[in-house]
């Protein structure tokens, strides 16, 4: 067993933990936060994905002590309060989800590139999705969303 | 007409600020105080006895609580409609991935590491695995007395005419439908020349991202919990009542957010054995598959053998089709709500054929058990239709478009099983998406574009039921019995109700319920939801309106027939007037509200029209390497009046780039019966950077069955894509391949053929 401590969506979090604890599981089980969701277990899909010190990581590939020290955003932690994320809006308003289970790691990942290229290219956007896969939309509309999000081209 | 508000305007998901921010549930995040894991042993073998099995050492290990076997389970046969599919294997296990043991652990490690325990002593049998060879006499039988296996009786609107039989005498045979029209002597007697091709579909998986998951807790007084990812509730409920002997009203299933079905999440999967551990151990049990069981043991598409013969005359009509087309069920015939495969009876395709025979057979095999997945049978069953037809337009001389448009139904015509379908734009369709894909436009060397056809009809089976509450201050709430698998099918629900009471969408909240909450509903599924729960959340809306109406009469003094209803206002013969706001608080201090109305509404007479969908593919080929890249893509569709333009496109989008996956990339590789592609690197879906310019061309016509005149789009886009991306590879660089998917070898291996000669 380790302490891990970390901060999640800008709360303090310490846990005690077996060496394999997956990030993943700590976040779903043990801090109850299951807006990570888990696809694949293997880092193909994307699904898991968070933000750790800023970088998306598949958390299902994580293990928890590696996040000790660090800043973890998850899903829940992107509106402000009731007030969504410009890509969160976009998301709705562009038809960017189905099903919505590969959706908080898509909107992740999505943060992610527009935190280091916020006026990203059809293509850039299409690159740097390639690992979340979504079975529903066909990535038109996930691609349509960013774009929205990255223009602000998005309702209140 | 009346002016729309709602109906027709592109219209986010209602329940979109759930899903975008992670607070939607879905069936792997419930949790229940006290919950413990549960995991499963499968068989390692295809086709083997059990000889034994140890599980003294798991029972031992601190923090399990619960561990069965098959012999500790009731002789129980799970399954859809066919019951042959026990909770965890007993004396036998029929395919790689059968559930042998299961365990309940306080930790999903701790199952593990109990499930490593387990000493099972297999004796193998002979297998087999491919279903025309499980045909023959000589192969070995998988099940020894499958005509002990019940069944409910087949619904008429799904016999199409067959003549449908369970277990015929031919080894290994599930079922066997055969689809007469005409006469097949006449037919191939007027034929100048006759055609037989044979193609091969291997099996895909739906590869919706949520793996299977259920919980099922037991509360003190008996009644059952149960969470788990499954479309349709109450049908759910149903199985797992009949499965374990009690009444229904026992069975709670409770309502999660799905995470992608395409027809894969309307079976019990573990359930039952869930339950069994519950019940074992007293606590609640939770059991999420990974992507490696989902894909070794989740219910796939039904791999096919589809063999084609066609007459056809001289200047190129069809006069005669014999189809015979071979689905491989795998071990258990459990996951299909049906007799058969059903999109067997698109085996004519959207064509006159005046003279047919239709064979679908289905066949254990020592394989995965299949299910269902977007359009059952039909993308399997279109691939050969479609090649075929291109196949004999080569042969003919004539160019893939004109041959189609000489055989093509138009108004009037009979369909080759004998509908006579009304408002019938096969060819206009077609026409359009030749249009937007310039079919006539030169191409560049090795390049090549391909045409694929297909059309179905809205589903219309199985009752539908809504129940609308309106409260104080005009605020609505629409309880369902049915998941949203994610098409916008709340959304759908809600734009009608807002449409029909003039109010704004926001005023308008979806419910699911549980199973004693909400009223009877199958749920999604067969392009049916748009089209029945649609009308039954019209009946529901229109009678709370009357009941509004009433209620503003005894408001204003007057009889109802007074009032006049003008946009959201009620209006009295005196001119005084009234907000449904206003009236609804009004109605409150009387206690007449929150006033409830229920619709319903149970198909009758079929459906008379269906929906085209004609697509063409661009490839271009590498004439080095076989690599297929995909150019350009149209999808063009006939559609009534478009409720949601930004769900209805998100349908047509999905399905094409899931065809895309069919047509190129996804197998499901079986060796020696197990299945190999085991995780989501090596069983190889479409990203973000696989898709082709797409351009949709809607093709509007007069109405369908559902309300405002809509008609059914989910089922429609995926089917035709393999055929059109195959006939686009053969236009582009002569290489036929008569087997998905469309691989760089295969098209390679057909390059160099050619070369040499062959």
């Amino acid at each position: 067993m380790r302490t891990v401590r970390l901060r999640i969506n800008g709360q303090s979090v310490m846990r005690e933990v077996p060496d394999n604890r997956l990030l993943i599981d700590l976040l779903r089980y043990d801090v109850g936060l299951t807006g990570t969701k888990e696809g694949c277990s293997v880092g193909v899909c994307g699904a898991c994905t968070v933000l750790m010190d800023g970088q998306p990581v598949s958390s299902c590939l994580t293990l928890a002590v590696m996040a000790n020290g660090a800043e973890v955003l998850t899903i829940e932690g992107l509106a402000e309060g009731e007030r969504l994320h410009p890509l969160q809006r976009a998301f709705i308003e562009s038809g960017g989800f189905q099903c919505g289970i590969c959706t908080p790691g898509q909107i992740m990942a999505a943060k992610a590139l527009l935190d280091v290229n916020p006026q990203p290219s059809k293509e850039e956007i299409q690159t740097w999705m390639m690992g979340n896969l979504c079975r529903c939309t066909g990535y038109y509309k996930i691609i349509e969303a960013i774009q929205a999000a990255a223009t602000e081209k998005v309702g209140p | 007409m009346t002016n729309r508000i709602n109906i027709g305007q592109p219209t986010g998901h209602v329940e979109g600020p759930a899903k975008v921010t992670g607070r939607a549930h879905y069936a792997a995040d419930v949790m229940v105080p006290g919950l413990l894991w549960g995991k499963c042993l499968r068989s390692p073998f295809p086709h083997a006895r059990i000889l034994s099995i140890d599980v003294t050492q798991a029972r031992q290990l601190p923090g399990v609580h619960a561990v069965l076997t098959g012999a500790d389970l009731p002789d129980t046969r799970l399954g859809r409609f066919l019951l042959d599919m026990p909770i965890l294997a007993r004396d036998c296990v029929r395919f790689v991935g059968e559930k042998v043991v299961a365990v309940a652990a306080e930790s999903p490690d701790i199952a593990e590491e109990a499930l490593a325990l387990i000493d099972v002593q297999y004796a193998e049998l002979p297998a087999v695995f491919d279903p025309v060879e499980a045909m023959q006499t000589t192969a070995s039988r998988i099940h020894a007395q499958p005509e002990s296996y019940a069944h409910p009786p087949i619904p008429e609107v799904f016999l199409h005419g067959g003549i449908a039989e369970f277990f015929p005498p031919i080894a290994n045979v599930v079922s066997q439908v055969v689809y007469r029209h005409g006469d097949l002597d006449v037919g191939f007697a007027q034929a100048d020349r006759i055609f037989e091709h044979t193609f091969v579909v291997p099996t895909v998986h739906q590869a919706y991202i949520e793996p299977h998951a259920c919980l099922v807790a037991i509360e003190p007084s008996g009644k059952i919990n149960v969470w788990l990812s499954n479309k349709m509730p109450f049908l759910a409920r149903s199985q797992f009542a009949a499965a374990l002997g009690v009444p229904e009203d026992r069975v709670r299933v409770n309502p999660v957010s799905i995470g992608g079905d395409f027809g894969g999440k309307g079976s019990l999967m573990d359930s039952i054995v869930c339950y069994h551990l519950a019940h074992q151990s007293g606590r609640p049990v939770k059991m999420v598959m990974s992507y490696t069981e989902e894909l070794m043991a989740g219910n796939p598409r039904h791999a096919a053998v589809i063999t084609m013969q066609s007459g056809v005359t001289r200047d190129g009509r069809l006069t005669a089709r014999r189809a015979r087309l071979v689905f491989n069920c795998g071990a258990y015939g459990a996951f299909i709500p049906l007799h058969t495969v059903h999109g067997g009876v698109h085996a004519g395709g959207p064509y006159r054929v005046p003279h047919i025979e239709i064979t679908c057979l289905r066949v254990y095999t020592n394989t995965v058990p299949a299910g269902h997945m977007r359009a059952p049978g039909a993308p399997q069953t279109v691939f050969a239709v479609e090649s075929h037809i291109d196949m004999i337009a080569h042969e003919l001389g004539l160019d893939p478009l004109e041959f189609r448009l000489r055989n093509v139904l138009t108004e009037g015509d009979a369909a080759p099983l004998g509908e006579h379908w009304r408002h019938v734009r096969c060819k206009e369709t077609l026409e359009a998406a030749a249009q937007a894909a310039g079919w006539n436009t030169a191409k560049p060397p090795h390049v090549g574009r391909g045409i694929g056809l297909y059309d179905r009809e809205p589903g219309a089976f199985g009752p539908s039921n809504a129940t609308l509450t309106i409260g104080a201050n005009a605020t609505l709430m629409l309880l369902t019995g049915a998941a949203d698998t994610g098409t916008g099918s709340y959304t759908i629900l809600q734009q009608i109700v807002a449409e029909e009471l003039h109010v704004p969408l926001t005023a308008v909240t979806v419910v699911q319920g549980d199973t004693d909450t909400a009223a009877f509903e199958i749920g999604p599924g067969g392009s049916r939801f748009t089209h029945t729960a649609g009308l039954a959340t019209l009946a529901a809306t229109r009678a709370l309106k009357e009941a509004l109406v009433s209620l503003a009469a005894q408001h204003f003094g007057c009889t109802p027939e007074q009032i006049q209803v003008q946009a959201h206002q009620f209006v009295s013969p005196d001119g005084g007037s009234l907000a449904l706001a206003a009236l609804t608080t009004w109605a409150a201090t009387q206690g007449t509200v929150p006033l409830t109305r229920t619709g319903s509404y149970l198909p009758g007479k079929p459906v008379e029209v269906t929906s085209f969908c004609a697509q063409v593919a661009e490839v271009e080929v590498d004439p080095e390497t076989g690599q297929v890249r995909l150019r350009k893509f149209v999808t063009a569709h006939d559609v009534g009046t478009v409720i949601n333009p930004l769900t209805h496109q998100g349908q047509i989008e999905g399905g094409v780039v899931q065809g895309i996956g069919q047509a190129l990339t996804e197998h499901l590789l079986v060796q020696d019966g197990a299945v190999t592609t085991l995780h989501l690197g090596d069983y190889k879906l479409p990203t973000a950077m696989d898709i082709p310019e797409l351009t949709t061309v809607l093709v509007e016509t007069q109405g369908g069955p559902a309300p405002y005149a809509g008609k059914a789009v989910g089922e429609l886009s995926n089917v035709a894509v393999p055929a059109a991306i195959a006939n686009a590879v053969f236009a582009a660089v002569g290489v036929r391949l008569t087997e998905l998917p469309v691989t760089a070898e295969k098209v390679h291996a057909g390059l160099r053929a050619k070369e040499q000669g062959k």
